[in-house]
């Protein structure tokens, strides 16, 4: 139960990108490959370990909100990392993506870091969008890049952790204000919040038993 | 609008006292002096005057002021003071209850005046922002008339509101941020807005839960001291059952999120609490967490949550707390009845915390398992009804998926282990089943029945267990008492009680329908119940319970009772009863409303005792043998030749039963439809209002065109004369100017420059006004061709005459 940091996360992109699926493949490690509106997972968390520290991952999933993008950018603020997902099966989902990071760069804290992601990687055959072009893309706009499948779960723990990894380094380097739980980051409860950085501090020692997650 | 100049007109116009006559009037000055001053002060002053008249002629100042007080709330956003005064006064004009000295004498009682302001308010969305930004001003004076405001206008309002809120960026942060204020009547205010903010919607729940609601309102409860606090503890509580109520996706995160675990302090009872007692506030916080902690795992959520939240809960030790506030003593019975049916839904299915709940010791002498005190009150007359109601649900989920424990509660009614000193759940369930009132006979029937849910061996067990009537007489079986007692009882409750626990005995078990057929009279009753014409008074449900085990003896029948074999069975039902009367009879269960009523949900509510007669369980055994019966019957057709369901072959019998399921599915695809049919409608209505304003501002347009167009033309020839003016004297002036120089006459000649000069500004003048005029007319024609284009997509054909604009233009 016990965590050094909990970090949130929002998943966002178009409708059928895979949001929902990544977030299910990540948390529970199944896929769902009926589109079922009535799973709802809407939020869902897992603890990972980052330089042997335990981290809290908290995920919204905007599911069933992109035609309310208002909605979802009362998410942005509060959100230490974000998921820009499209389908790499689907050109125009690519091509939505500079609204998707406008949005999300007017909205959010300055320091949220944002991953992108290509999903259904699987499907190469029905690709329309090369991996260089995401590539491109990311290098462009100073994000993180990966090409995922939420139906074979390739990369899927990968993008989610290096997403933490970074918020992590940004944290030991002291940009992220960690007492500000606006940033969407919380120092876990035995940890000191004045030396965030102290390597090993305390542990993790949980008081309860049963480990969730 | 037009209702209240009307009412307004109303108001003035009747001969009325002359009090109301200035009150209209000094609002007329006061709202005239704030548009008009240019002076802060004044307008500051005017502005306090209108707060002051607004309770006492809130239509007066609501239909003049609205506009005027919009206009400071931009333009004077820096003064706190005239701000607070304008937020104060919208908030009186839009408040939703009446004012005690209100002036409302002449307007029909029935117009909500509140909500009539409210809704000219808001129908700018702008206007609802401005109220938020009000909130980010650290000034008394404003954030606390800005809580009051968006409380009244949400009170009037809800909807509406909640969905401007919503899409506003921040606007929720905006509140949340409220929660930490340290003057406590915003906070509090800011308490009761997001309560009423959060209330049935989905996605402003996410957003305040997101918004970290929980730390917040658990960080205002700890600093008012728990549940011994004061009702802002009760408000926090109920801000978090908003939040929870129905969405999953938020109890997933309390549960991540390891707030269970915050929850287990306000169990605590103080170690003094027999001496400080329950004051009414500490009982109503009481009430609310333990809401709170039901929320988590209510039946009704997905199973995967339930479990989850029911582990943490135990792990978080307030399945323990609880079972300690059980066993206190001075415990309000309310508070009492819910700590049970909290204990019920947290054991409910679930193992180990059953497990744990068996082992829970009342601090009697001699101690006693918690289980056993808690059926003594159940079987006792002299209990609160609802208390009663709530230890049958705790029974039912302690042993609801448990097999260990449904097997251990028959075990203590078999001969192997009664003479035990003490009392048993098992003595005492089977004490109550036939004691003298009515009621402990169907709560003890109903909880034995539920000892046998999917356990077969366990109604097998029962078979075997056996009861003295009276001293000295021989022992009986349960079984047999059972139908003695129907044959001899005339208590209908009673009677539906142990009607239902012998339907679920015999159902899935061929040796208890053996036995029971064996028992003399048990079927004559059944037939004789089955074929009665008339009954008065709920008698229907145990005519057709009586049918429903008849059916149950047809298709759990090893045919080793001769009489009463599946054919036999199946003629007597033909010959004696009648299809049609037995299918009827059949019906009348599922018909019946308390069958709705109790299948609707596990738990036992009811008002008074009398209207506990179905069960929960019972109805899903019912609905789930309904069908099995009917074919039961259907196979054995060759017998009869009646035209009912049950002469049809099994072939048809499952054609008729895909029809029904047919009909079902499209009766459902029905209902979806006519909804979507409704919202269309109303979406048509709402684009024919759009093209109805559209049309309008078109035509509107068109006259100004005309207008302009007149104008233009009107310019075009005055430029025209004054050029035929201006060019004869140009050349009159050149063929002068030698002539004047020549003839050195200043004078003259000064006068003419000064002639000429003014004909050419007038000249110039002219020209700009046409051009202005020209880019007028552009401008409005491309007005014009968009309003035509969204016209021309609304559907609707359009006269394309704006050629004229553009020729008219060539012309010039
Ligand atoms: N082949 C394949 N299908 C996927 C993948 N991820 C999602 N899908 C499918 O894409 C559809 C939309 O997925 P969903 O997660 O609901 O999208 P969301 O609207 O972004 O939440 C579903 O039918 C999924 O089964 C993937 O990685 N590979
Ligand atoms: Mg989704």
């Amino acid at each position: 139960m016990s965590y050094a940091y909990l970090f949130k996360y929002i998943i966002i992109g178009d409708t059928g990108v895979g949001k929902s699926c990544l977030l299910l493949q990540f948390t529970d490690k199944r896929f769902q490959p009926v589109h079922d509106l009535t799973i709802g997972v809407e939020f869902g968390a897992r603890m990972i370990t980052i330089d042997s520290k335990q981290i809290k991952l908290q995920i919204w999933d905007t599911a069933g909100q992109e035609a309310f993008r208002s909605i979802t950018r009362s998410y942005y603020r509060g959100a230490a990392g974000a998921l820009l997902v499209y389908d790499i099966t689907r050109r125009e989902t690519f091509n939505h993506l500079t609204t998707w990071l406008d949005d999300a760069r007017q909205h959010s804290n300055s320091n949220m870091v944002i991953m992108l992601i290509g999903n259904k990687s699987d499907l190469e055959s029905r690709r329309e969008v090369k991996k260089e072009e995401g590539e491109a893309f990311a290098r462009e706009h100073g994000l993180v890049f990966m090409e995922t499948s939420a139906k074979t779960a390739a990369n899927v723990e990968e993008a989610f952790i290096n997403t933490a990894k970074e918020i992590y380094e940004k944290i030991q380097e002291g940009v992220f204000d960690i007492n500000n739980e606006a940033n969407g980051i919380k120092i876990g409860p035995q940890h000191s919040p004045t030396n965030p950085s102290l390597p090993g501090a305390t542990g993790s020692s949980g008081s309860q038993g049963g480990g969730c997650c | 609008m037009e209702y209240f100049r009307s009412g307004l007109k109303s108001v003035l116009g009747a001969p009325p006292p002359d009090q109301q006559i200035t009150g209209a009037e000094t609002v007329e000055r006061l709202v005239s002096r704030v548009s008009t001053s240019t002076l802060l002060e004044d307008r500051r002053d005017a502005c306090r005057a209108l707060k002051a008249l607004s309770k006492k002629y809130r239509v007066e100042v609501g239909a003049h002021s609205m506009d005027v007080l919009k206009q400071v709330l931009e333009l004077d956003r820096s003064d706190c003071e005239i701000i607070g005064y304008c937020l104060d006064t919208l908030c009186n004009i839009t408040s939703k209850e009446p004012f005690e000295d209100e002036n409302e004498s002449t307007l029909p009682v029935n117009i909500n005046i509140g909500e009539q302001f409210t809704e000219m308010f808001i129908k700018n969305t702008e206007n609802v922002a401005l109220v938020l930004n009000f909130l980010e001003e650290y000034d008394f004076r404003v954030r606390w008339p800005a809580v009051k405001l968006l409380t009244s206008l949400l009170a009037n309002k809800p909807k509406e509101i909640q969905d401007i809120i919503l899409v506003s960026p921040m606007g929720v942060s905006k509140l949340m941020d409220l929660l930490s204020e340290s003057r406590e009547v915003i906070r509090n205010d800011a308490l009761l807005l997001l309560i009423n903010l959060t209330k049935s919607n989905a996605n402003i729940q996410k957003i305040v839960a997101f918004e970290n609601a929980f730390d917040r309102l658990f960080e205002v409860i700890t600093s008012e001291g728990l549940t011994e606090g004061g009702i802002v503890v009760e408000d926090c509580l109920i801000l978090m059952l908003n939040l929870l109520k129905n969405n999953t996706s938020n109890i997933n995160f309390f549960n991540e999120g390891s707030y269970v675990q915050k929850i287990y302090p306000m169990l605590i009872l103080p170690a003094n609490i027999e001496e400080i007692g329950w004051s009414p506030q500490k009982v109503s916080n009481m009430h609310c967490v333990l809401q709170l902690i039901r929320t988590l795992v209510n039946p009704n959520n997905p199973v995967h949550i339930i479990t989850a939240c029911q582990k943490s809960i135990r792990n978080a030790n307030i399945l323990e707390a609880l079972c300690n506030v059980l066993m206190a003593s001075g415990v309000p019975a309310d508070i009492l009845t819910e700590t049970i049916n909290t204990v019920a839904e947290i054991i409910r299915g679930n193992l180990t915390n059953q497990e744990y709940f068996a082992n829970v010791m009342a601090p009697s002498t001699p101690p006693r398992p918690a289980i056993v005190v808690l059926l003594l009150s159940m079987v006792n007359e002299k209990q609160p009804f609802q208390l009663r109601c709530a230890v049958l649900y705790c029974f039912e989920c302690f042993v609801y998926k448990n097999e260990i424990g449904q097997g251990q509660i028959i075990q203590t009614l078999l001969p192997s282990s009664l003479g035990t000193a003490d009392v048993t759940t098992g003595q005492l369930l089977c004490g109550g089943l036939f004691s003298n009132d009515s009621l402990s006979n169907w709560f003890s029937a109903v909880s034995l029945s539920h000892c046998l849910i999917d356990n077969p061996a366990q109604k097998e067990q029962l078979l075997r267990v056996m009861i003295a009537t009276n001293l000295g007489t021989q022992a009986v079986s349960l079984l047999q008492q059972n139908v003695t007692y129907l044959q001899q009882s005339n208590r209908l409750q009673s009677k539906i009680g142990i009607l239902m626990l012998l339907s679920m005995w015999l159902a899935q078990c061929q040796q208890a329908v053996q036995i029971f057929l064996n028992i003399s009279g048990a079927m004559a009753f059944l037939t004789a119940q089955t074929s009665a014409s008339e009954y008065d008074n709920n008698e229907e449900l145990i005519q057709g319970i009586c049918a429903f085990i008849m059916g149950l003896c047809v298709v759990f029948n090893d045919n080793s009772v001769q009489n009463y074999s599946k054919e036999n069975l199946s003629h007597l039902i033909e010959k004696r009863v009648g299809i049609e009367t037995y299918c009827k009879k059949l019906n009348e269960i599922s018909r019946h409303e308390v069958y709705a009523k109790a299948a609707k949900q596990p738990q036992v509510l009811a008002r008074h005792s009398s209207d506990l007669l179905l069960e929960f369980e019972f109805c899903k055994l019912f609905k789930s043998f309904e069908g099995v019966i009917i074919n039961a019957l259907g196979v054995q057709r060759d017998l009869h030749n009646g035209i009912s369901e049950l002469s049809l072959s099994e072939h048809e019998n499952a054609l008729l039963l895909q029809y029904k399921e047919l009909i079902r599915d499209q009766d459902k695809k029905l209902q979806d439809l006519q909804k979507a049919f409704t919202n269309s409608q109303r979406e048509k209505d709402m684009l024919k209002n759009e093209l109805e304003e559209l049309r309008q501002g078109n035509s509107q347009l068109n006259d100004q065109n005309t207008l302009l167009k007149a104008q233009l033309a009107a310019n075009s020839n005055s430029i025209q004369t004054l050029d035929n003016v201006a060019s004869p004297l140009v050349e009159s002036i050149s063929t002068a100017v030698p002539y004047i120089s020549k003839n050195a006459n200043e004078e003259e000649k000064q006068k003419l420059i000064q002639d000429l000069q003014e004909t050419k500004e007038e000249l110039d003048r002219l020209r700009k006004d046409q051009e202005d005029l020209l880019e007028l007319l552009t401008d409005q024609d491309c007005k014009m061709n968009v309003l035509k284009n969204r016209l021309r997509e609304l559907g609707e054909e359009v006269d394309d005459d704006s050629e004229n604009g553009s020729n008219s233009e060539n012309e010039l």
